[in-house]
């Protein structure tokens, strides 16, 4: 038996595939060693989770989002690990619209469409801030984005505390909820927004259509193979950083919107720890996809169902073990970084393969 | 003359000497890929104390054979034969623990790290607790006694290409090898280096190793190696012994009908129109590692000429390339194109109004392999401002792989996929056809087989000829520059030291103003 070097890549499907299964496999085994939980109550969860597209869809929609935002910027090479500061402003963007602007009684309609492409440009500007040093100094985007997440909580943080901290509140420290003219309607029977699912599709045709037909789209995926072409080709290299960096900021901005207007309606401090963590996640959604933009609702759809299936799971048996009243969270955690592992371990094993050779006599 | 080498039954040309074996044997080495047959059915014998030259045209399949033998591929079908037993090599450490090292043509070197940390880093005899004063002395007296002259303590970005090669060969030399493969190791090389290499290869067989030199370049086989093997289209075409191979034979074996395409005649002399297409006028222009590499250089080009500019490499060619594309600032003069000056003005601005640009190390700075041959062509801002028209892009790249016989299953594919030569052919297509007003180029054929580079000097004349576009190419290849050039400018220590007329000016002349 000898073990070789692959010519010919897998099919790009096949790795993320064989994680998640396997991931899920090793879940339930860490689930049931460590907290004794039944192996069949944490699948019939994740079947729960998979099964249940209305109740799954609210954070499919802002998974899949913040998955296509990352994609534009992995595709350049670019690592925006900022995808949480960008959200996170553009949350404040949309909350100051729709509480410290008249248009919410002037025209619902355009509030809400403000709400979301103010919520673009705070995205967008907060990500042009770690795109400037990257492209111009040579400065690592990834610490840069990764610190600049904490700084938008707190900024937040400061503005909720001060000047933006609610009026009919008591004694909570939070904004005061939105008015109910821009709370973003909702797709009966499910979790999401019209808002969100309109924003999803348009995105995901309008970031099919860059990098396919687009020169920016081209030059994006060429300065994350070889910049020194787009140099010689007389494109300037800072340039489509930034540009890279910023519509990445954009789109992820966007859910900072559907976040404020179709789920939690208020900012309550602190953020840091009332945040989906939406940010974070879609790195993971990112990953799954292999950078391909029609497998990334694919992936959206898997991690969203077991992030679910760790909710579900504590509602199933949380009254049946005590320590499990804050475990749902926890159980996600277990899913995503066991899959997270798999899939880092098969990606390097799958350059090999296994060939068998019969010595001949 | 030799024939085409029967695969059933392999003719051995070079019978070994009474008593001696083969270190490395190849028996029916079959690599296929998906589409193509690489290597079909090899057969090879390499001899201890010879140095033993593997020569072919551009996708003959030299660089495969060479990665068989270091265990980055694994054949299909076939045995290696390593002194006498049967091995299967399944990752170049394998190959390394059998005495097989390879030195390829871009140095496996980490920039940041000096040269002792580099060389060491490879070695598991010397584990990271001995001190540095013992691993310097190590090194200082092993480079000594093969005649390199490398100081260990400088980083690595501070040598030039030729150091960093010595590096390698050091390394390779300190990991016990017994077997150098070099992978088109030395072609990239400045003449003077390459005739200390040869002394330091001969050195080495001398004293009972084994170099396998793989080489497009027909005369660094001649130079060097005591056996030649020609591959052609994936099979042997021929093994010959240094002393009956002629180049005739060579080039039969290694293109067949092509060869006789073959011609180091000057290409016909262009008749300029008056009009000054590029002006250089006392540019100055720093190097890499501080200092001025172009001091003070005033040059023209007209309208429908070829400028070629020689001399030895390192001599400020590069970087008055690069001033001249905008790709490295200007400290002092002006550059004017088409009367207008673009001293100020970007790379951008040039790529869009007629200059096609060969950069040196296609790989690297010329193409993107990852992406397909039709990406590659679209890149360029005359064909993707805002919206990609695709249906056009895709018709140019069908016509250019036609034109310019680029072996690829489709315009799709990604480069990567492609033979060395091929890759600088879709360069080459691609810049010559957005050379609307002038080319600039640096060492443009040197990736290139003989009968390949001829062509691509032909297409390079024939566009000057008809359609009046003018030509700046600097190349360390005097052939290439006599063949091609209508003027002549020597470049020597940053200055350009003299211009001749191409049909009048002497060989010698040129040379020793090259050197002095």
């Amino acid at each position: 038996m000898v073990i070789i070097r692959r010519v010919k890549p897998l099919p790009y499907w096949i790795i993320p595939i064989i994680a998640l299964l396997a991931g899920i496999a090793i879940s339930v085994i860490i689930l049931y060693v460590l907290m004794g939980a039944s192996p069949a109550a944490v699948l019939s969860a994740i079947v729960y989770g998979f099964t249940r597209p209305g109740v799954v869809a609210k954070t499919f929609v802002a998974l899949t989002i913040v998955g296509i935002a990352l994609l534009v910027s992995f595709k350049g090479s670019i690592w925006n690990i900022g995808g949480e500061g960008q959200i996170t402003f553009g949350l404040m963007a949309a909350t100051w619209v729709a509480l410290f602007t008249a248009l919410p009684y002037i025209n619902p309609g355009l509030a809400q469409a403000s709400m979301i492409l103010l919520a673009m440009v705070a995205g967008g500007v907060w990500a042009l801030l770690a795109a400037l040093p990257r492209a111009y100094l040579g400065l690592d985007e990834v610490p840069v984005t990764l610190i600049m997440n904490y700084i938008a909580y707190y900024i937040v943080d400061i503005l909720v505390r001060g000047p933006w901290l609610g009026k009919h509140v008591y004694n909570y420290i939070r904004t005061d909820t939105i008015p109910s003219q821009v709370m973003f309607p909702q797709v009966p029977g499910t979790t999401m927004t019209w808002d969100g699912l309109l924003l999803l599709i348009i995105l995901l045709i309008g970031v099919w259509y860059l990098l396919k037909n687009t020169s920016i789209g081209l030059r994006i995926k060429i300065l994350g193979n070889n910049p020194n072409l787009l140099r010689s080709s007389g494109i300037s290299v800072p340039l489509m950083i930034i540009v890279a960096l910023t519509i990445s900021g954009i789109i992820a901005g966007s859910v900072g919107a559907l976040y404020l207007g179709g789920d939690v309606y208020r900012i309550s401090y602190p953020i840091e720890v009332h945040t989906a963590n939406y940010g974070y996640t879609g790195i993971l959604v990112a990953w799954l996809s292999m950078l391909e933009l029609i497998a990334v609702p694919i992936a959206a759809y898997i991690v969203s169902a077991l992030y679910t299936a760790g909710i579900q799971y504590q509602i199933l048996v949380g009254g049946h073990l005590g320590q499990l009243i804050t475990a749902g969270s926890a159980i996600v955690d277990v899913f995503i970084g066991s899959i997270l592992l798999m899939y880092t371990i098969l990606i390097t094993i799958s350059e090999y393969k296994i060939r068998i050779i019969v010595k001949k006599r | 003359m030799a024939a085409e080498a029967n695969n059933a039954k392999p003719t051995f040309l070079s019978p070994p000497q009474e008593g001696e074996k083969p270190i490395v044997s190849l028996r029916g080495i079959t690599k296929r890929f998906p589409g193509v047959i690489a290597l079909d059915h090899i057969d090879l014998d390499i001899y201890p104390g010879t140095v033993h030259a593997l020569l072919g045209e551009n996708g003959a399949g030299k660089s495969t054979l060479v990665k068989v033998l270091y265990g980055i591929y694994t054949p299909d079908e076939g045995e290696i034969i390593i002194n006498g037993r049967p091995t299967r090599l399944t990752s170049p450490a394998d190959a390394i623990n059998t005495g097989i090292v390879m030195v390829s043509q871009s140095p496996q070197i980490i920039d940041t790290l000096t040269v002792a940390e580099n060389i060491i880093l490879g070695l598991e005899k010397y584990n990271h607790l001995v001190p540095v004063t013992k691993v310097y002395k190590i090194i200082r007296e092993e480079s000594k006694r093969v005649g390199i002259k490398i100081e260990p303590s400088i980083e690595v970005w501070r040598l030039s290409y030729t150091q960093k090669q010595l590096v390698e060969i050091l390394r390779a030399i300190l990991l016990g090898a017994k077997v150098l493969l070099l992978d088109e190791a030395i072609t990239y090389l400045p003449i003077e280096e390459k005739q200390r290499f040869y002394k330091f290869i001969r050195q080495f067989a001398d004293e009972g190793g084994t170099v396998v030199l793989i080489t497009h370049k027909i005369y660094e086989a001649m130079d060097v190696a005591d056996k030649i093997t020609v591959l052609r289209r994936g099979k042997v075409a021929g093994h010959l012994d240094r002393k009956e191979a002629t180049i005739e034979k060579i080039r039969a074996l290694m293109f067949g009908e092509r060869s006789a395409e073959i011609t180091y005649e000057r290409l016909p002399t262009a008749q300029p129109e008056p009009k000054t297409v590029l002006e250089v006028k006392d540019l100055w222009v720093m190097g890499d590692f501080g200092g001025y590499a172009v001091q003070g250089v005033s040059l023209e080009v007209k309208k429908g000429e070829v400028l070629g500019i020689a001399g030895v490499a390192g001599n400020g060619q590069k970087e008055l390339i690069q001033a001249i594309m905008r790709l490295r600032p200007i400290i002092k003069g002006r550059i004017i194109y088409n009367g207008e000056d673009i001293t100020r003005k970007t790379t951008y601005y040039l790529r869009i109004n007629g200059v096609g640009y060969i950069p040196d190390l296609p790989a690297k700075y010329g193409v993107s392999i990852e992406n397909s041959i039709i990406e590659n062509i679209a890149v360029l801002p005359v064909y993707s401002r805002g919206i990609i028209n695709w249906d056009k892009v895709k018709e140019l790249a069908l016509k250019l792989i036609k034109e310019y016989e680029i072996k690829t299953p489709s315009p799709d594919t990604p480069v990567k996929f492609l033979s060395g030569g091929n890759i600088m052919k879709v360069l080459v297509a691609r810049e010559l056809t957005v050379a609307t007003n002038l080319l600039v180029a640096y060492n443009p054929t040197r990736a290139l087989d003989e009968a390949t580079a001829i062509k691509v000097r032909k297409v390079i004349k024939e566009k000057v000829l008809k359609n009046k576009v003018s030509a700046i190419i600097a190349s360390e290849d005097l052939d290439e520059i006599f063949q091609i050039s209508d003027r002549i400018a020597v470049m020597n220590s940053g200055k350009i030291v003299g211009v001749f007329p191409a049909d009048k000016a002497k060989r010698e002349e040129i040379e020793h103003l090259m050197v002095m």
